[in-house]
């Protein structure tokens, strides 16, 4: 049982019965001084004064006050209803009614919770009077159509029976804001009811007073879906990758780490993962109460490119989202063309000795690195085009044969690293690679400079900022770098070009430049150790698999895991997709298309529809010139955090409603109904025998 | 108020005469025009009796020198005689604080000044002696009834020289008064008589006891009857500061009325019993009202 207004502002009217009150105290107050001779007389007047009279004075300021509270009250339109109260019988009413579709509903009550939610709904739909409206405003919609308050019962039932769970977080204050946006048109008797299992993830974040718009004299009531015993609650919290890049024929080691929500603790949680649909590999983890555990997994990709992948947790009544999708972009090894323009019968004296050890150090197949080494006769003959770089080392001169194949390399995304060397012809170099318009080469070769072993120049600048020398921010490999001494180099014109590194002296070291879809980087000394003793660095081998790494592209082989539901997916593209359209199919397989536009040099676009969790496949439409370099695939996972079950207090959710009034019921009350009465007539009537009394009472009295 | 038929004030009408500065001028007012509405009486027939010699001053009448004591002392004697009268009125004037109220311009103590005034005026002029005793908590002053000529300068100079002041001790004061009068006559009390009331009755039944007619002029303020005031009022005794009270006046007023109708009731029965000529005059009761009960007492 209880009792509310539909008028509430009115009651501040009750402010008013306290005025005979306030001036039957400022009479009191307001006292005037007499100088009397009989007040003997006063003061035997007063014993005699009869306790009756006094009561009638007091009897008097009572019906006086209470005529007024009476008719406050009326004012204020009160209704007595009984159990949770339904619409009906309240008057006319207008009723916005907000159902929490979110993810977190497909755990509360053991599963049961969203039906419950929505037979609360469909029962409080049912109770709707004659000139009763009601709009129905689930919390997670996409939907863009205009919701408006609905007289048919039968509409507002079939709209309920069509609302199904979203994988996202409820968003109550877009809910909530539509919400009033509906009743904004005057109305008598509205009402907000927002059917919720009251999950702390969502409710958490929301502030009725934040909102733009509110009408804190609009009832609000909650009806709580609460779980009655709390299951195991445990969701993935992070699936990151362990070790290296994801690539082809190299083993890939991920980890999930898992989050027990709960209290209690959960044994023999089953993990298992699954890359491309097939079963790879599955553990048994132990959570402790509100402890966090790993599931290690490794396996070995067999072709390069997007593979989807997915960790799901297995146990009986576990509540919190299971699944969790991830996509991983697998590279083929990087197929490098090494041209030794110094060969030796030994093979540690030739000129490729380091550079190809450091790009496959174990020289089988663990690294990413495929070196092909040649010798300049072979460079001529050599195609190309199954190559992602090409590394020049020492080579005298650049064939003839070779050179619009290596420029139609480039040109189309390929990378060129080139050394120099002793038996370099700059001239050669600089007619055929520097003097072309465009220049492949960063610079122009000028004169040799060998220095004696006493004045050894030294590294000194590193250009961390440039992504080929990420690595180089750690300070061991800086150090390492910058120990090595250089006893003879090619002074080059870079013409104005910043070099990527520096010697002491100011000489660059290192430059590069951008030559068509492709990269060039020129190091202006010998790549083994006949100028100097970078090679038997420690720095050497992550400088030369830098490099190679940056010039093929930069491609490394990700685990990319994606955007939570509900949040937006961005696309970046080369400007040429400048007004081309992204397809995109979602999880359910539903096409939607994305329309990219220029920003800055390249074209972007963003998703927003991201609504299912699962994998979002994307293709880009071809474009000859320019290669999409964009992943086919990409996952959306539900929110982390609305795995949690932990509720929000009652205490703590009417806060949060502040200042609106807000009356929160258990869902079963709805379930036992209950009726509302209109308190008007009988109020009405009471007003009336107050006012009849005391002019009654008054007459008899002091008449 | 006292208004006429037509309208206007009367000669009587309290408030008027206490513009009047001149005590002497509101007794003579009064009881000239109430004579001149009755009839003209000259006071004839009456022997005079010597009562004693004072030295002359100028402006007394020199058909009253002593040429006698002239001759004996070789200075001039007026020879103070006193009218031979069968009656002898002492009036009492009660001159406590609480004679100091007055809700409609004039004061109880003035009011019955004038009256005393008027009814002293009305004795000497009819060649009876009259004499005054004002007081409060004691005896202020004490002018013992003669007969003579210009004797009402003396009473009234008493009686202005008395301004209301202190507690009353009315029981008290009318038993050493009795002891002050040697000679049987009229005793007029003028008081609101807001005192212990056993002990007033029982001095006026003194005076019964020697002889003495006595009448009572209760003079009260028409507020003390009807308490006419609205709101809550805190109630200062005029005798006794520390004598307060807050009451409202709209809800005690009845009751009020009966305390005060249950006094004035008791006064009346007991001077009726004790042969008391008992008299309630409201200070908005014009005089000649008052002096006419007077007359009526004296034929």
């Amino acid at each position: 049982m209880s009792l509310f207004f539909l008028n509430p502002l009115y009651l501040f009217g009750l402010l008013a019965a306290s005025l005979p009150i306030i001036i039957h105290l400022l009479n009191r107050r307001r006292i005037k001084r007499i100088r009397f001779p009989a007040v003997k007389f006063i003061l035997l007047s007063q014993k005699r004064i009869s306790r009756t009279k006094r009561l009638r004075h007091w009897l008097l300021l009572a019906l006086r006050t209470a005529a007024i509270v009476v008719l406050v009250f009326l004012l204020a339109r009160p209704i007595f209803q009984t159990g949770a109260g339904l619409f009906a019988s309240g008057g006319p009413s207008s009723v916005a009614l907000v159902l929490d579709n979110s993810l977190s509903m497909t755990w509360s009550r053991d599963g049961e919770g969203f039906k419950e939610a929505k037979e609360a709904a469909a029962r409080l739909f049912a109770s709707l009077g004659a000139g009763d409206r009601a709009a129905l405003i689930p919390t997670n919609t996409g939907s863009k159509e205009p919701i408006r308050l609905k007289r048919e019962k039968e509409v507002l039932l079939r709209d309920l029976e069509a609302v199904k769970i979203a994988d996202g977080s409820a968003d109550f204050g877009a809910a909530l804001g539509r919400a009033y946006d509906v009743l904004r048109a005057p109305a008598s008797g509205k009402e907000i009811w927002v059917v919720t299992d009251a999950a702390l993830t969502d409710w958490d974040r929301f502030s009725l007073a934040a909102l733009k718009q509110y009408d804190p004299a609009v009832p609000v009531k909650v009806i709580k879906v609460a779980t009655k015993e709390a299951p195991p609650n445990a969701a993935i919290r992070e699936i990151r990758l362990r070790g290296q890049d994801v690539n082809v024929g190299l083993p890939t080691e991920i980890q999930a780490v898992i989050t027990n929500f709960g209290a209690t603790e959960i044994k023999d949680l089953l993990v298992q993962l699954r890359v491309d649909d097939q079963p790879k590999e599955q553990k048994l983890v132990a959570l402790a109460p509100r402890g966090e555990a790993e599931a290690n997994f490794q396996f070995v990709l067999t072709r390069p490119g997007s593979h989807t992948a997915a960790v799901t947790l297995k146990k009986e009544r576990l509540a919190g989202s299971a699944t969790d999708y991830f996509t991983l972009e697998a590279e083929d090894k990087v197929k490098v063309f090494v041209v030794d323009g110094d060969p030796q019968t030994s093979l540690v004296a030739s000129e490729t000795f380091f550079l190809t050890r450091a790009l496959n150090p174990e020289g089988g197949g663990s690294s990413p690195f495929v070196p092909t080494v040649v010798i300049p006769e072979g460079f001529a003959a050599a195609p190309l085009d199954s190559y992602q770089a090409v590394v020049l080392c020492n080579l005298p001169t650049i064939p003839d044969a070779a050179l619009p194949r290596l420029k139609e390399f480039v040109r189309r995304g390929g990378g060129l690293l080139v050394f120099l060397g002793d038996r370099v012809q700059p001239e050669d170099y600089n007619r055929k690679l520097y003097d072309t318009s465009p220049s492949i080469l960063p610079a122009r070769l000028k004169d040799k400079r060998i220095v004696s072993a006493s004045a050894l120049e030294k590294v000194d600048r590193i250009d961390l900022k440039h992504p080929a020398l990420a690595a180089f921010t750690d300070p061991i490999l800086a150090e390492s770098l910058k120990s090595a001494r250089v006893a003879g180099y090619y002074r080059i014109d870079a013409a104005g070009a910043a070099p990527i590194i520096a010697l002491g002296n100011g000489d660059a070291l290192a430059v590069e430049r951008k030559f068509g879809f492709g990269r060039v980087v020129l190091v202006d000394t010998a790549a083994d150790r006949d100028w100097s003793d970078l090679p038997v660095k420690t720095a050497y081998l992550p400088l030369v698999q830098s490099l190679v790494s940056y010039l093929q592209g930069g491609k490394k082989g990700a685990l990319e895991t994606g955007v939570a539901v509900g949040e937006s997916k961005k696309f970046s593209l080369p400007a040429a997709y400048v007004g081309k359209n992204l397809k995109i199919v979602r999880p359910d397989q539903r096409e939607r298309e994305v329309a990219l536009a220029a920003e800055g040099d390249k074209a972007s676009g963003a998703f927003a529809e991201n609504e299912v969790a699962g994998i979002y496949r994307v293709s880009a439409p071809l474009s000859p010139d320019a290669p999409a370099a964009l992943a086919p695939v990409y996952p959306v996972n539900p929110p982390f955090l609305e795995s949690r079950m932990e509720a929000i207090s009652d205490g703590e959710l009417a806060a949060r409603l502040r200042p609106a009034r807000a009356t929160i019921v258990p869902v079963e009350e709805i379930a036992k109904g209950g009726s509302r009465s209109d308190l008007a007539l009988p109020l009405l009537l009471v007003l009336i025998l107050t006012l009849l009394s005391e002019g009654w009472l008054a007459q008899r009295f002091y008449g | 108020m006292a208004v006429t038929a037509n309208g206007e004030r009367s000669y009587f009408d309290p408030q008027v005469l206490a513009r009047l500065s001149n005590l002497y001028l509101k007794a003579r007012w009064v009881v000239e025009g109430m004579m001149s509405g009755i009839h003209r009486s000259r006071s004839k027939g009456f022997s005079v009796e010597f009562e004693e010699h004072r030295e002359y001053s100028p402006g007394d009448e020199i058909r009253r020198i002593d040429w006698k004591a002239l001759g004996k002392f070789d200075r001039y004697f007026i020879k103070e005689t006193e009218d031979e009268t069968n009656l002898r009125a002492t009036l009492i004037l009660d001159g406590s604080a609480s004679m100091d109220y007055g809700s409609n311009g004039v004061t109880k103590f003035e009011y019955a000044s004038i009256l005393t005034a008027s009814l002293a005026y009305l004795m000497l002029k009819q060649q009876d002696a009259a004499g005054v005793a004002t007081f409060s908590d004691k005896i202020e002053s004490f002018v013992p009834p003669r007969a003579r000529r210009g004797y009402i300068f003396e009473i009234l100079h008493a009686l202005e020289a008395h301004r209301p002041a202190g507690e009353t001790n009315t029981g008290k004061i009318l038993q050493e008064i009795a002891g002050k009068m040697n000679r049987r006559g009229l005793v007029i009390l003028v008081s609101d008589l807001l005192d212990d009331t056993e002990e007033v009755l029982n001095g006026l039944r003194l005076f019964r006891f020697s002889g003495h007619d006595v009448i009572v002029f209760h003079v009260m303020d028409s507020a003390e009857i009807e308490l006419p005031f609205d709101g809550n009022i805190l109630f200062e005794d005029l005798e006794q500061p520390d004598l307060k009270v807050t009451a409202d006046p709209q809800t005690i007023r009845e009751v009020y009325r009966g305390v005060v109708n249950e006094f004035i009731d008791h006064v009346r029965k007991e001077c009726h019993a004790a042969m008391i000529d008992y008299q309630l005059v409201s200070t908005t009761t014009p005089l000649d009202r008052a002096l006419v009960s007077y007359l009526g007492w004296r034929a």
